[in-house]
């Protein structure tokens, strides 16, 4: 493996958006000739794709409902009708 | 947006209790959500939600009004999921074997646990697969992993909420992106 040591980093600042148009350059020619290196990004962004599709999720239904019944009672309040 | 929930939280400081209502009915997704990707399974969450909520109101007047209000209500749900998260039983091991059960962990079972009818698509197994590589992360990059892949909020944002610098908070994005690969490679 003679992958220059900062590959993994400059994936990393790739993934966060901050990488120089340099510093992307020697990273796409490096990918292009390490099949390993390849591999690894490949993998990353595939991980980041998966999380990122996770599906949302809702609150109950009844949930801001119980959270104002739970509410401290104070003086100058009106009350919560829905 | 941020106009609309500032004068509903000063109204709610002047003591209408119904504005906070709409408040809630505007964040009680995100922050079920991050609850719920923290601590793994929907009954959690919604006691750490409904908690988050609670204290916002309790110390609406400590809440500073020039800054983003998600990004305060977000720090509250998130210390209160790490929180949750430190005080778990020392004998509750998600890695360990449920007896009776070969090769079926307690991770399979909080991932199952916090599954809906309506939710149970095709996908469900990658799914699951999905938050149990998400509850595997140590807390530490766990946080920052929802707060990023899933909120999809800043770094700037994220180092707010978690009160870090940006500088740590990258690293642990990068390290949390690296542990998420080791899990997920060969999905």
């Amino acid at each position: 493996m003679n992958c220059p040591i900062d590959t993994i980093q400059l994936m990393h600042k790739y993934l966060d958006e901050e990488i120089t148009f340099e510093e992307e350059k020697q990273l796409r020619v490096h990918l292009d000739e390490c099949k390993e290196c390849s591999q690894h990004f490949h993998e990353l962004k595939k991980s980041i794709a998966l999380v990122q599709s996770t599906s949302h999720i809702e609150a109950p239904s009844d949930f801001t409902l119980k959270v104002m019944a739970n509410l401290p009672k104070e003086k100058k309040t009106v009350s919560f009708n829905r | 947006m941020e106009t609309i929930i500032k004068n509903r939280i000063k109204q709610v400081r002047k003591g209408d209790q119904n504005a906070f209502a709409e408040i809630v009915e505007l964040y009680k997704d995100k922050v079920y959500q991050i609850s719920y990707r923290m601590v793994g399974n929907r009954h959690e969450a919604e006691d750490i939600s409904q908690e988050a909520f609670l204290r916002a109101y309790i110390n609406i007047h400590s809440y500073d009004i020039n800054k983003k209000f998600s990004t305060w209500l977000y720090r509250i749900a998130t210390n209160l999921s790490i929180d949750r998260l430190r005080k778990k039983k020392p004998d509750f091991y998600l890695d360990a074997e449920v007896a009776g059960a070969e090769g079926l962990t307690l991770y399979s079972q909080v991932a199952a646990d916090g599954m809906l009818p309506e939710e149970k698509v095709e996908s469900l197994e990658l799914q699951e697969t999905i938050q149990v590589a998400i509850l595997k992360l140590p807390a530490k990059y766990r946080s920052v992993i929802v707060l990023k892949y899933i909120e999809e909020l800043s770094l700037k944002e994220i180092s707010e909420i978690l009160d870090l610098p940006i500088g740590t908070v990258k690293t642990r994005i990068h390290r949390g992106r690296e542990a998420l690969r080791h899990q997920l490679r060969h999905v």
